[in-house]
C-alpha cells in the first residue's frame, strides 16, 4: 500500500460512504417529508438547508431521497453492463466465425453515437427507471468488452493455459476455473469505471427529461428545477446542488478505480 | 492500411445498423405501427386517417418491399415526413444541423489542440508539480456532468459579471445584412462552445499525456536528449509522431459525444439546434423527425470517422511507404 493509494482509496470512499448512508437511512439528514408543504421559494436558512422548491418541499429532502434512487441505478446498470462485457469480450475471442461476428459487435457499438440512439429507443420503448438501467446497460458495455477481450487474448498465449489445454481440460472448464480468476481485478476495474459512466447517463437521460418521475434522481431535480423556472429566479439552492452531489459521487468511483488500478499495475498482471 | 480500411468497413456497417434499427423498431415493438410512424395516438384518429397512413406508409406491403420504400425516402432526400410538422424531415433537420455544427465544430478543434497541447506539457514533465496540479485540476473537471458547467458558466459570466449573453444565438435586434452580426454571433456561442471544450478536454487530454508519458521512456527519446535537441523538437517531432494516430483516431469517435453534449447544452442556452428540435420531437412524440435525427447523426459520426482515418493514413508514413513498397 502506498501513501497515493491510501489517500485515493479515502477521498473515494468518505463520500461514497456517505452518500450511501444517505440512501439507506435518509431520515438521519433530513426532518422532513418528500412532500412536505411549506412556503415556496424560501432562500436557505436553519430550518431548510438548501430551502424549499416552487412547490414549497425542502431542496434538501429531495437531494438526501435523491440520492438512493441515483445510486440504484448507477450500479443497478453498471452490474448488468459487466455481465454483458464480459460474455461478450470472451465470445470474441473464439476461434473463425463466431469471434470475427462479435467482434465486429464491438466495433459497431463503439462507432454508435450513444446519446442519441439511447434518447430515439428510449423514446420507443418508455424510460421507467428499470427500462432506463437495461438500456444504459445495453450502449455501455463496450469498453468492458474490448479491455476483456484483449486480456482473454493475452491470457491464452500464456504457458499455464496452453498446459490446461493439453491435460485435456475442456474450454469451458478453463474458462470458469482459469481465466475468469485472472479477470477479477480488471472486471473489478471496469465495474467502478462503469458506475461512474452509468451514472453521467443517467442523469444527462433524466436531464434531458427522459427519466423516470416517479423515482426521481438528481438528474430528474436538476430538470425539474429548470422547468420550473429556478434557472430564471438566480435560484443558486435549487439548481446547483444536485450536480454537485452527482459530480461527488462520480469523482468517489472514480478515485476507488484509480486505487484499484493503482494495484493491479503493482502486481503487474 | 488494412486496420484503417477495416476500420471505414466497420463505420459503414454501423451506419447499417442504424437504419435497419430505424426500419425495425417501429414495426417490431407491440403496438400499432401506424401510431409510431405517423406519431398520433391510435385512438384518436377515424377509419379514413388509419387508412390513409396505412396507404402513405405502405403498410400493407410485405416486409422487403416497406424496407425498400424506406431506403427509397433516404435517399430522395427528404428522410420521411413528419406528420406532425407537416414538413419533410430532411427540411426540418437541414437549417438545424448548421446551427449545431456552429457549436460543435469550433469545440472539436479547441478542445483537441488545448487537449494535445496540454497533454504533451504535461506528459513530457511527468510527476511534476504543473503536471500533478493540471491532471488533478482535470480529473475533477472530468467527472462533471455537462450541464453543471453550463449552469456554473452561466451564472458566473451571464449572471454575475454580465459580460457574456447566455440566451439564443443572435440578439433580437440582430438580422443578417446588420453590421457587426458575426461578432455578436461569435459573442453568443463564446458561452456554449466553452462549456463543450470544458466536457470534452478531460478525456483528450488524459489520453494524451498517458501516451506522452509511455512514449518518453522510449530510447530514441533518450537518444533525441542525448544529441541536445530542442523540448520543442522532441515533442513536436518526435513524440507527437509517434503517438499521433490513436489520438486522432480517438478526436473522429468523439464527435458523436460533441454532438451529444451539444444537446443538452442548446438545451440550457436556448439555442433553436438539433438538440431543441430532438427534445421537440420527444415531447411531440414525432417518431419519423426522431429516426431522421438519428439517421442523420449518425451519419456525420461515420463521416468524421472515414475523415480521421484518412488522416490517420497520410499522417503516418509507415502506411505510407508501405503503400508505395507495394507499388513497385
Amino acid at each position: 500500500m502506498t501513501r497515493d493509494r491510501i489517500a485515493l482509496l479515502v477521498f473515494g470512499c468518505f463520500p461514497l460512504a456517505f452518500f450511501m448512508v444517505m440512501a439507506f437511512f435518509p431520515g438521519i439528514f433530513t426532518s422532513y417529508g418528500l412532500k412536505d408543504m411549506n412556503k415556496p421559494w424560501l432562500t436557505p436558512s436553519a430550518d431548510h438547508i438548501l430551502g424549499t422548491n416552487s412547490l414549497g418541499y425542502d431542496i434538501f429532502t429531495e437531494l438526501v431521497y435523491g440520492a438512493k434512487e441515483t445510486l440504484l441505478i448507477g450500479l443497478a446498470s453498471s452490474l448488468f453492463m459487466l455481465a454483458l462485457g464480459a460474455m461478450i469480450g470472451m465470445l470474441s475471442t473464439l476461434p473463425g466465425l463466431p469471434g470475427i461476428l462479435f467482434n465486429g459487435l464491438i466495433n459497431v457499438f463503439m462507432l454508435l453515437p450513444h446519446l442519441i440512439t439511447l434518447i430515439v429507443i428510449s423514446a420507443f420503448i418508455g424510460h421507467s427507471a428499470a427500462e432506463l438501467i437495461i438500456l444504459i446497460a445495453l450502449f455501455g458495455w463496450v469498453g468492458t468488452a474490448r479491455n476483456v477481450r484483449a486480456r482473454v487474448i493475452h491470457l491464452n498465449s500464456q504457458p499455464f493455459i496452453e498446459s490446461c489445454t493439453i491435460q485435456g481440460f475442456s474450454r469451458i472448464h478453463v474458462i470458469f476455473h482459469h481465466i475468469l480468476p485472472n479477470l477479477y481485478d480488471l472486471l473489478l476495474f471496469r465495474f467502478l469505471l462503469g458506475v461512474n459512466s452509468c451514472i453521467m447517463m443517467e442523469s444527462t437521460l433524466s436531464f434531458l427529461g427522459i427519466g423516470d418521475v416517479y423515482t426521481p434522481t438528481w438528474g430528474t431535480m436538476v430538470n425539474l428545477a429548470y422547468k420550473r423556472g429556478a434557472f430564471m429566479r438566480r435560484a443558486y439552492n435549487y439548481l446547483p446542488p444536485p450536480g454537485v452531489c452527482i459530480m461527488l459521487l462520480s469523482l468517489s468511483f472514480y478515485f476507488i478505480s484509480m486505487a484499484v488500478e493503482a494495484r493491479r499495475e503493482q502486481i503487474d498482471l | 492500411m488494412k486496420k484503417y480500411l477495416n476500420n471505414i468497413i466497420t463505420s459503414l456497417i454501423c451506419f447499417l445498423f442504424v437504419i435497419l434499427l430505424n426500419f425495425a423498431l417501429p414495426r417490431m415493438l407491440p403496438g400499432n405501427p401506424i401510431a409510431y410512424l405517423s406519431g398520433f395516438a391510435e385512438e384518436e384518429m377515424t377509419s379514413v386517417q388509419i387508412e390513409y397512413y396505412r396507404n402513405a406508409l405502405h403498410l400493407d406491403d410485405s416486409l422487403p418491399e416497406q424496407f425498400i420504400h424506406y431506403l427509397r425516402s433516404l435517399t430522395d432526400g427528404t428522410l420521411g415526413y413528419s406528420f406532425k410538422k407537416k414538413a419533410n424531415v430532411s427540411d426540418l433537420i437541414g437549417e438545424k444541423v448548421i446551427v449545431t455544427l456552429q457549436i460543435t465544430l469550433p469545440a472539436v478543434i479547441l478542445s483537441t489542440f488545448l487537449g494535445l497541447v496540454w497533454g504533451m506539457a504535461s506528459g513530457y514533465r511527468k510527476d511534476s508539480s504543473f503536471d500533478k496540479t493540471s491532471t488533478t485540476g482535470l480529473i475533477i473537471l472530468n467527472a462533471a456532468p455537462s450541464f453543471l458547467l453550463a449552469l456554473v458558466l452561466v451564472i458566473l459570466f451571464g449572471f454575475h459579471w454580465k459580460i457574456l449573453p447566455y440566451k439564443g444565438l443572435s440578439s433580437s435586434s440582430m438580422v443578417p445584412g446588420k453590421p457587426g452580426f458575426v461578432t455578436d454571433r461569435i459573442l453568443h456561442l463564446l458561452l456554449p462552445v466553452m462549456t463543450l471544450v470544458l466536457a470534452m478536454l478531460p478525456s483528450r487530454y488524459l489520453l494524451m499525456r498517458s501516451s506522452v508519458r509511455a512514449a518518453t521512456n522510449e530510447r530514441y527519446i533518450l537518444y533525441a536528449k542525448q544529441r541536445g535537441l530542442s523540448d520543442r523538437k522532441i515533442k513536436y517531432h518526435y513524440i507527437l509522431r509517434n503517438i499521433a494516430q490513436p489520438f486522432i483516431s480517438m478526436v473522429g469517435m468523439s464527435v458523436s459525444m460533441c454532438i451529444g453534449g451539444s444537446l443538452v447544452i442548446e438545451n440550457i442556452f436556448s439555442i433553436n439546434g438539433m438538440g431543441k428540435l430532438l427534445s421537440d420531437a420527444v415531447y411531440t412524440l414525432d417518431y419519423p423527425l426522431m429516426q431522421g435525427i438519428l439517421f442523420v447523426t449518425t451519419g456525420i459520426c461515420v463521416l468524421s470517422i472515414i475523415f480521421t482515418d484518412i488522416t490517420c493514413i497520410l499522417a503516418d508514413p509507415r502506411v505510407r511507404y508501405m503503400e508505395r513498397g507495394q507499388e513497385a
